[in-house]
């Protein structure tokens, strides 16, 4: 689903990502962690089009997103859904009109709106605060916004970029648990984290990035490992 | 039924993004109701006196005497061939000299007087040439005409034109400026939503559509309110300035004034037009999605 082929991006000379190779298939549940400045933010922003590698592929589905045209770069971030650390939520809507928003954009009817954005909401457990603003909400609940956001139009694949880096450990633990059941539903989730405590947690697959080159990737694995793997 | 849904969203979104600009709005609309109304004011007063100036000009008549022993008619009839010829006026030799001979005292002299053509033409840009050609016509011994009337009145219409393009040149570019920068802003304050808007996979054009209405809305907003001003104001001097021109040339016909009509259309479609593009470049420039 996801596929990166000899992907390299540096900014101005200086490297993000080096010779970057990588596979996660349909349905896959897979963490993407390494310590600030090791290029995971990069590879994420690569994988929506928010930025264009120096060289080499990138493919979403098939599609090598590197040499479609701007004007399908919308249609692409339909079919991804993109959760942030700041939830980037607006704040003068309620949670029903921050979630349903793309789905209005999109010219699709009310009826469907209601039933879809009810639907997401009950994913992420938070159909009783469709009425509340933002702002009414813990930190928790606004990434939970986030996801039903994320979620709503259905994507086959979601992106969690440092979905966590703003929660306390239990809430990060309930939200890539929640990430992990939509996975389960057929979704490709990959999550961007230095949080060892919910990688540990979970034990899934865990790529390793260190200074813009994958260092390893094991299938159940943990941030301890990782990084023991890394350090020569 | 789906793009039409869009479309209502887009005018909804539009009508938010107004909401959300406030006391704002009116202060753009102000701005530019003052630019269009200056500009109508100026265009309404320029027209006007390119109409007096075009009247004045069609007055202006072409004399040419003629040679004896040729026929007046049928000079007159070629002349009359001529495509910027609207009028060819035959005055016999025989009326001028009875009519000479009415006015002073004249006896014991053969008619001196030549048949004569008086030549109206459509437009009077063209009688210097017009002079020179009936000039070369066989018949023709001599002709005569105003043409340093004729230089300066083409002159101030010259004027008058240029000084339409320029004032309206200068309007438009600071009508532009008022809307961009009020655009500019109305993007820095949405910037985030936007940014997330964009990351979703909203349509660029959903995004900024409502910016180009909202910019329209400015430009139809304030030439409605120039339109209403312009209204009042030639209420009041309309008569004013009937007067004026009337005590300046008396001989014009009373229909000299450029129509409301068509200044206010011109208002509508320039408000408009210099709105939602002044906003669609804002949005390109500052938009990127």
């Amino acid at each position: 689903m996801i596929r990166l082929q000899n992907v390299n991006k540096d900014y101005g000379g200086r490297p993000a990502l080096v010779n970057t190779n990588l596979n996660i298939g349909l349905g896959e549940f897979a963490f993407l962690v390494g310590p600030s400045g090791a290029g995971k933010s990069t590879l994420m922003r690569l994988l929506y089009r928010e930025e264009v590698p120096s060289s080499g592929k990138v493919f979403i589905g098939g599609v090598d997103i590197t040499r479609i045209h701007a004007r399908q770069v919308p249609l692409l971030r339909r079919r991804l859904g993109i959760v942030f650390q700041d939830y980037k939520l607006l704040p003068r809507q309620t949670v029903f009109d921050n979630v349903a928003y793309i789905l209005r954009a999109l010219g699709v009817d009310q009826s469907s709106i209601n039933r879809r954005v009810t639907s997401a909401l009950c994913v992420v457990n938070l159909e009783d605060k469709a009425k509340a603003y933002p702002d009414e909400l813990s930190g928790g609940e606004q990434q939970r916004v986030g996801i039903a956001r994320a979620i709503v139009n259905g994507p086959p694949v979601l992106l969690a970029d440092e979905p966590t880096g703003n929660l306390d450990p239990q809430t990060s633990l309930e939200i890539v648990q929640l990430l992990e059941r939509i996975s389960s539903r057929g979704t490709t989730v990959l999550i961007s984290t230095h949080d060892q405590f919910i990688v540990n947690s979970l034990r899934r697959r865990v790529i390793s990035l260190r200074n813009g080159e994958i260092v390893s990737d094991v299938d159940s694995g943990t941030y301890e490992m990782e990084v023991k793997v890394a350090t020569p | 039924m789906r793009q039409l849904r869009i479309l209502a969203r887009v005018g909804m979104e539009t009508i938010l993004g107004m909401r959300k600009s406030g006391w704002s709005n009116w202060l753009v609309i102000g701005i530019l109701a003052v630019a269009l109304t200056i500009f109508g004011g100026v265009l309404q007063l320029t027209m006007t006196l390119k109409n007096v100036v075009n009247a004045w000009g069609s007055q202006l008549e072409i004399s040419a005497y003629l040679k004896d022993g040729y026929d007046p008619k049928a000079i007159a009839r070629e002349i009359s061939q001529l495509p910027q010829v609207s009028l060819v006026e035959i005055v016999p030799k025989d009326v001028a000299w009875r009519d000479m001979q009415s006015s002073f005292r004249v006896a014991g002299v053969n008619n001196p007087l030549p048949n004569t053509l008086h030549v109206r033409l459509n437009s009077m840009q063209v009688v210097e040439k017009t002079a020179n050609k009936l000039q070369k016509i066989k018949a023709v011994e001599h002709v005569r005409y105003p043409l340093k009337v004729a230089r300066n009145i083409n002159r101030l219409r010259h004027f008058l034109e240029l000084a339409g393009i320029i004032v309206t040149g200068a309007l438009t570019t600071a009508t532009l400026i008022v809307i961009g920068n009020t655009i500019h802003l109305v993007i820095e304050a949405r910037q985030r939503e936007i940014e997330i808007l964009s990351l979703m996979g909203v349509n660029p054009w959903y995004i900024k559509g409502p910016l180009v209405l909202q910019g329209a809305a400015y430009g139809l907003g304030a030439s409605l309110l120039s339109l209403i001003i312009l209204f009042g104001v030639n209420i009041y001097a309309d008569s004013y300035v009937r007067e004026q021109l009337l005590s300046f040339l008396p001989l014009l016909p009373n229909n000299m004034e450029y129509g409301l009509l068509p200044t206010f259309i011109i208002l509508l479609l320039l408000g408009v037009a210099v709105g939602a593009g002044g906003s669609a470049w804002t949005s390109g420039r500052y938009i990127k999605v």
